[in-house]
């Protein structure tokens, strides 16, 4: 069997350390050679991560990877699975995500025609900000670099400002007062230098995880013999999506050790960024703002019935509920 | 009759792109408006947004005009060497193939918008633009395009079996030739 | 693969299809022989997404700006300026192509932009004077080119964008490079024109006083690269925005200059809209050949090649300069950089090269590649500006120009500071 994966953002450690040894190497060497994979990523296709479980579900290709909020422009319902601020940690974000899945399943097979096999993080996306920041209630008026739909309304019902800057663009843009503050992963603002321009590191999870879905198209997988599909299924799980995870956790101690000077730093120079971490006082803003305006505006855009089956799941786990009336 | 459906789909089309330049032009009005704003901290944010769609809607409605104008890229090495009939022949040929591809990709499109509008996609923006709406005159930019390409290998295929191979290279040939035949 | 590829591509150009259905065509049959999934249900999404960008808009706005300083009066005035600056070296007006292409370059940051602009400005004054079509019209297609090296540049954003590298670094480190390029066109050109006389035109002599009374007639073009280089530095503009600057300010200059009317503007609009459409054919066509190739593999096979063969990273840099001069030939240059970057600069930032200074070599190896047949589009745009005369002409002519190219290569290569000089100190 020939697979054609396309995988998620080239240049992320997602993709190197895991994504490519998994399908180019773990998994045609435990099909004893059944298997063969083609692999590329949707950045070297030229196509937007938008479009890639578009086009997985037309069977352009057979498995597809990428952030599931590029594709809540095809499916609102799937905001849900990346909420900010209610995981403030690994492993609540881990549970978060466990008990979307049968969700996102039924959201992939009804809205792409696919099957998911793994949700796997990118690292967690922190907050740099620029002179003193104390808490959430200090971002009010302050013009933040974010992403995804929900941390932009999130941003916008706390009175903040969302601004559209690139990725390079952000060092210059907070040296010059362009932002004040800009949402990434902490490895990735670590190794773009941000800490040189900014001063307050938040670990408030403002950007939510972006968990990465792989999907396989569902016509592919029904043509799979039984065998196959129990070996993928198992791979997957332990050697691709428990590894991505537990690197999760242990990557952001040693970001955090290294953008504060704060612990061990094997990565490079030790910056001295301000932490400033979660606290209840901002973790009780943060819900309040969730449940009186984000959360009820995202049931209207995906509907009365997905919002009851989120509160049954993923708000049970972490402990929120939408006001439904 | 042939002369007076290639004069009316000329007309078509110069009509066609000025009113997309005129889109261009309050885009860029609408950009710098924007960058003024941006300075008082008061933007209206999404002009990226729609500066893209714009841009969809240029790519799509800007290609029949540059049909008719002859503007579309071609290498004419070989075909300079032909006589006049041979041109006609070869400049048919190139057309009816372009005419088929870009049918094609007008056919292909429609799914895009399709799914479009079954799923209620919307932009995955602050903006939430519905995206059917950039869609849609996309999708008929290029379904425009491949009707007049289609129209196009129509009346040089009468032409060039009236064998008025002149008026072949009027309507499909390159704009170097037409000029020169023009007397200029 | 590539190999057939690159005959077909040829074949199917001689029949003198139109380069961007060519290019659709080439990936209908990688879908067809090379792929055995069914890339073509993909086809529709590709060529919307394609088109659906904020970051190529900057080129129609460019076109624009260039269509009003041409209609407006004002590129004529900066030609005749420099015109009375260069014309008494060996070579005459093509100098003034060189000057010209360079200052325009400075406010446009499309290679194609700039050379249409200065084409039509500049392709009637070779007949009138009887120059040599060869190396005047060469001169503007690379002239051209610098468009996208002397900031501001669509292509550094394209490649800033990709590569997580800051915009206005890249602009910076574009600049020394960019002028030095242009004044070795011009040396190249005046050497030629001393060898063989009949190349050049008429050289013709200007006084002193003529010249500075005519330096008055470039501050149009200084006003508008300060307006829009100004406005990505101060913070009020992203790089893409600057072009829309761009266009407001030639408007404001050309209505200074009385040369704005209602019938101006629709032939200015008119044109921006045929040259887009006639270059945005060709760049959808390459994104879906790209799309096509990278999911046969090509990805895959660059990776193995440049990785395989176990090279110093002097072997490899080699290498992938090899590899861009030969793709250069058969790709549009945006699809070039969108396919390779993703592949090519991790690997080379792996071993250690400066990633702002491989994003300026690999626009001189990308300017090398818009001059060089069959696919190179600012011959194409040239051709497209002369009244009569072959196109092979415009092919002929640039050959001086590549080679300067590949000496600059040699130059960046051997003398980083050329381009890092300036992001590193400011
Ligand atoms: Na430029
Ligand atoms: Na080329």
């Amino acid at each position: 069997e020939e697979l054609s994966v396309v995988g998620s953002w080239s240049s992320l450690p997602l993709h190197k350390q895991f994504e490519t040894p998994f399908w180019t190497k773990t998994l045609p060497d435990a099909s004893g050679g059944e298997i063969s994979v083609q692999m590329t990523t949707h950045d070297q296709m030229g196509i937007k991560g938008g479009d890639v479980y578009r086009m997985l579900g037309d069977g352009v290709f057979d498995i597809g990877m990428t952030v599931a909020d590029y594709a809540v422009g095809d499916a609102p319902e799937l905001e849900g699975l990346d909420v900010p601020l209610v995981a403030t940690t690994p492993a609540e974000a881990k549970a978060m995500v466990e008990a979307a899945r049968p969700m996102v399943e039924d959201i992939f097979k009804d809205r792409f025609n696919a099957k998911v096999l793994a949700i796997a993080p990118y690292p967690p996306q922190v907050v740099f900000c620029k002179g003193d920041i104390a808490s959430l209630d200090d971002l009010a008026g302050k013009k933040i670099r974010g992403s995804g739909r929900m941390t932009t309304k999130f941003l916008e019902a706390l009175g903040a400002e969302g601004v559209n800057v690139a990725f390079s663009e952000v060092p210059g843009a907070l040296e010059r007062g362009v932002i004040d503050c800009a949402v990434t992963g902490s490895g990735s603002g670590y190794s773009a230098g941000w800490w040189e321009v900014s001063d307050t590191l938040m670990t408030l999870p403002l950007g939510g995880w972006d968990p990465v879905v792989t999907a396989v198209n569902m016509d592919r997988w029904d043509s799979l013999s039984d065998d196959t599909k129990a070996m993928i299924t198992a791979k997957v799980a332990a050697e691709f999506e428990a590894p991505a995870w537990a690197t999760a956790t242990g990557s952001l101690e040693m970001d955090v050790a290294c953008l504060t000077g704060n612990g061990e730093c094997s990565m490079g120079k030790p910056a001295s960024m301000k932490l400033v971490a979660p606290n209840d006082a901002d973790t009780a803003k943060a819900r309040k703002i969730l449940t009186e305006t984000v959360l009820p505006e995202w049931a209207e855009r995906a509907g009365t019935d997905w919002a009851k089956r989120w509160n049954e799941s993923v708000g049970k786990t972490v402990g929120v509920q939408i006001p439904l009336s | 009759m042939i002369t007076q459906t290639l004069a009316a789909l000329r007309r078509i089309n110069h009509v066609l792109a000025v009113a997309t330049g005129v889109v261009l032009l309050v885009t860029a009005g609408f950009v710098i408006l924007d960058i003024t704003l941006r300075q008082f901290a008061l933007s209206f944010g999404g002009s990226d947004e729609i500066s893209g769609y714009v841009m969809a809607g240029l790519a799509s409605w800007g290609l029949s005009y540059a049909l008719t104008e002859l503007a579309h890229v071609r290498i004419d090495l070989i075909r300079l060497q032909l006589r006049q009939g041979g041109r006609a022949l070869m400049d048919l040929f190139a057309m009816t193939v372009m005419a088929g591809t870009v049918t094609l990709i007008a056919m292909k499109s429609w799914p895009v918008l399709e799914k479009t509008l079954t799923r209620g996609s919307r932009a995955n923006t602050p903006l939430e633009t519905p995206l059917w709406i950039p869609q849609a005159v996309w999708f008929s930019g290029w379904v425009w395009f491949a009707v007049s390409s289609c129209i196009l290998v129509l009346l040089a295929a009468i032409l060039l079996f009236r064998r008025d191979f002149a008026g072949v290279d009027r309507m499909i040939g390159t704009v170097s030739e037409a000029d020169l035949e023009a007397g200029k | 693969m590539i190999w057939s590829v690159a005959f077909s591509l040829l074949g199917l150009l001689s029949l003198s299809i139109p380069v961007g259905i060519v290019l659709f065509l080439l990936g209908f049959g990688i879908d067809q022989f090379y792929s055995p999934f069914p890339l073509m249900r993909g086809l529709g999404q590709v060529v919307w997404s394609a088109s659906n960008s904020s970051t190529l808009i900057a080129i129609p706005f460019f076109v624009l700006l260039g269509e009003i300083l041409v209609r407006g009066g004002i590129a004529e005035r900066t030609y005749a300026s420099l015109d009375k600056w260069f014309s008494w070296l060996p070579g005459g007006l093509i100098h003034a192509n060189i000057g010209t292409a360079t200052m325009f370059s400075a406010t446009s940051g499309s290679s194609v932009a700039t050379a249409a602009t200065v084409a039509t400005v500049a392709m009637p004054q070779a007949e009138k004077l009887g120059y040599d079509p060869k190396l005047f019209s060469g001169a503007i297609a690379a002239g051209g080119t610098l468009g996208i090296l002397i900031p501001p540049s669509i292509n550094l954003i394209v490649y800033g964008f990709l590569t997580e590298t800051s915009i206005p670094r890249l602009f910076l480190a574009g600049l020394i490079p960019g002028l030095l390029m242009a004044l070795v066109f011009m040396l190249v050109t005046a050497v030629l024109c001393t060898l063989r006389p009949s190349l050049g035109g008429v050289s013709r002599s200007f006084s002193w006083g003529e010249r500075f009374a005519s330096l008055i007639q470039l501050l149009p073009i200084m006003l508008l690269f300060v307006a829009v280089i100004g406005s990505i530095y101060a913070g009020w503009a992203t790089p893409t925005e600057s072009a829309a600057v761009g266009v407001a300010i030639a408007l404001v200059i050309a209505a200074a200059n009385r040369g704005v009317s209602l019938e101006m503007m629709r032939d200015s609009l008119l044109g921006t809209v045929r040259i887009t459409a006639m270059i945005m054919l060709v760049i959808t066509g390459a994104y879906f050949l790209n799309f096509t190739l990278a999911s046969a593999g090509l990805g895959r096979d660059l990776q193995d090649l440049l990785t395989g063969l176990n090279l110093s990273p002097f072997g490899t840099l080699l290498v992938v300069i090899g590899l861009y001069i030969v793709l250069g030939f058969f790709i549009e240059t945006l699809s070039l950089m969108v396919a390779t970057i993703p592949i090519v600069v991790p690997i080379m930032a792996g071993l250690g090269f400066d990633k702002v200074w491989f994003g300026i070599l690999m626009i001189v190896l990308v300017e090398m590649a818009l001059i060089t047949p069959p696919v190179g589009l600012n011959l194409y745009v040239v051709q497209g500006a002369r009244k009569s005369g072959k196109f092979s002409d415009v092919m002929l002519g640039t050959i001086p120009f590549v080679a300067v190219m590949l000496a600059m290569v040699a130059m960046l290569v051997l003398v980083p500071e050329l381009a890092l000089y300036l992001p590193d100190h400011f």
